[in-house]
């Protein structure tokens, strides 16, 4: 009698700190480890393969922004991929809705359509990001990385980079 | 002493309801009232103000279908709008990725590409659909319409509806 009273309160506690945990992750902000090298060397990532899981960058996504989708230029963006809905990408947000921005290596300059936002890897050279797939609609984003949390001697806040010499806002 | 046992459990019960509620509604299914005439005469919907919001259709919206991206040709969605994020709006899913289909009133193909889908409203006159934005991104996607629940008159299962006529799958 004893025994099942005392496995009936963990098993409730238990499924209340999941719901919880559940909850903060879903609404508030998440951890997770960032793979690939597109955001060299604001992170860097690992190999695919155990024990490389450990050596990557794990970062903290806020998604408190999400509430009145308020970001800034320069803000590090997590968001679903627009050719896959299973992958999330890590990039930087570069453009709003309604800025002019100038297509890298080109003279093109396009305006971003309401809704929207244009979005590329830190390291241009290995990074499938805007330049590719073109603009991203923001009911896409899934968070904003404020901080790498892990490893520790790269504990550090996710800093803004503007590009503003590329970029004329509305 | 007495009067705050009470109350302390009384809240704790409550908070750990909440969770529950908050948990399955941001992931497994929830409920919405609609409003806008796209999909007439699938779903009626109310005059703003009330008590005009009694009025509408409130159907049952689940969520199983975001875990594996399930989706079938003719299923009622409902997803973020590709150019307002904080609008979301509810229509028929028509295309998948890689199906060929016919855009109404043309005689234009169009390839539906990766990782995107095509959908039009029931009502076609008064319809903001793809053949206005185009396809949208499957990421946008945040369930399936699957019940009626609200009149009692009108309790029923959201058929699906397949245009076999104008869509060619791979």
């Amino acid at each position: 009698m004893g025994k099942w009273s005392t496995m009936w309160l963990f098993t409730k506690k238990s499924v209340t700190g999941a719901l919880i945990g559940l909850t903060i992750s879903d609404r508030y902000g998440f951890i997770v480890p960032v793979t690939g090298s597109s955001m060299h060397p604001t992170f860097s990532a690992c190999d695919a393969r155990f024990p490389g899981y450990l050596k990557a960058d794990v970062v903290l996504v806020e998604k408190f922004c999400l509430e009145k989708y308020k970001f800034s230029h320069g803000d590090v963006i997590t968001f679903k991929s627009p050719t896959d809905h299973k992958q999330n990408f890590v990039k930087r947000l570069i453009a709003l809705p309604g800025d002019w921005v100038q297509v890298p290596e080109s003279s093109e300059i396009l305006k971003i359509p309401e809704g929207h936002c244009w979005v590329e890897g830190d390291n241009a050279a290995c990074s499938l990001d805007s330049r590719s797939f073109g603009f991203v609609p923001l009911g896409l984003i899934q968070g904003r990385v404020t901080h790498v949390i892990w490893p520790p001697q790269r504990i550090s806040q996710v800093e803004r980079k503007k590009a503003i010499e590329r970029i004329s806002p509305h | 002493m007495g009067t705050l046992n009470p109350l302390w459990f009384f809240m704790k019960k409550s908070m750990t309801v909440a969770l529950f509620g908050i948990t399955i509604s941001d992931r497994y299914a929830t409920v919405y009232s609609l409003t806008g005439t796209s999909m007439s005469p699938t779903f009626t919907t109310s005059s703003p103000g009330f008590p005009g919001y009694l009025k509408g259709d409130i159907v049952l919206v689940e969520k199983f279908c975001l875990e594996k991206y399930k989706f079938s040709r003719g299923d009622v969605i409902a997803f973020k709008s590709p150019s307002d994020h904080k609008r979301e709006f509810v229509k028929r899913l028509i295309a998948l990725p890689g199906d060929s289909m016919q855009i109404p009133d043309t005689s234009d193909i169009l390839k539906i590409p990766e990782g995107h889908c095509w959908v039009e409203g029931d009502n076609k006159e008064f319809s903001l659909d793809s053949r206005h934005f185009g396809p949208i991104p499957l990421g946008l996607v945040q369930g399936r319409v699957t019940h009626i629940i609200w009149p009692p008159q009108r309790i029923s299962k959201v058929e699906r509806k397949v245009a076999m006529e104008r869509v060619r799958s791979t």
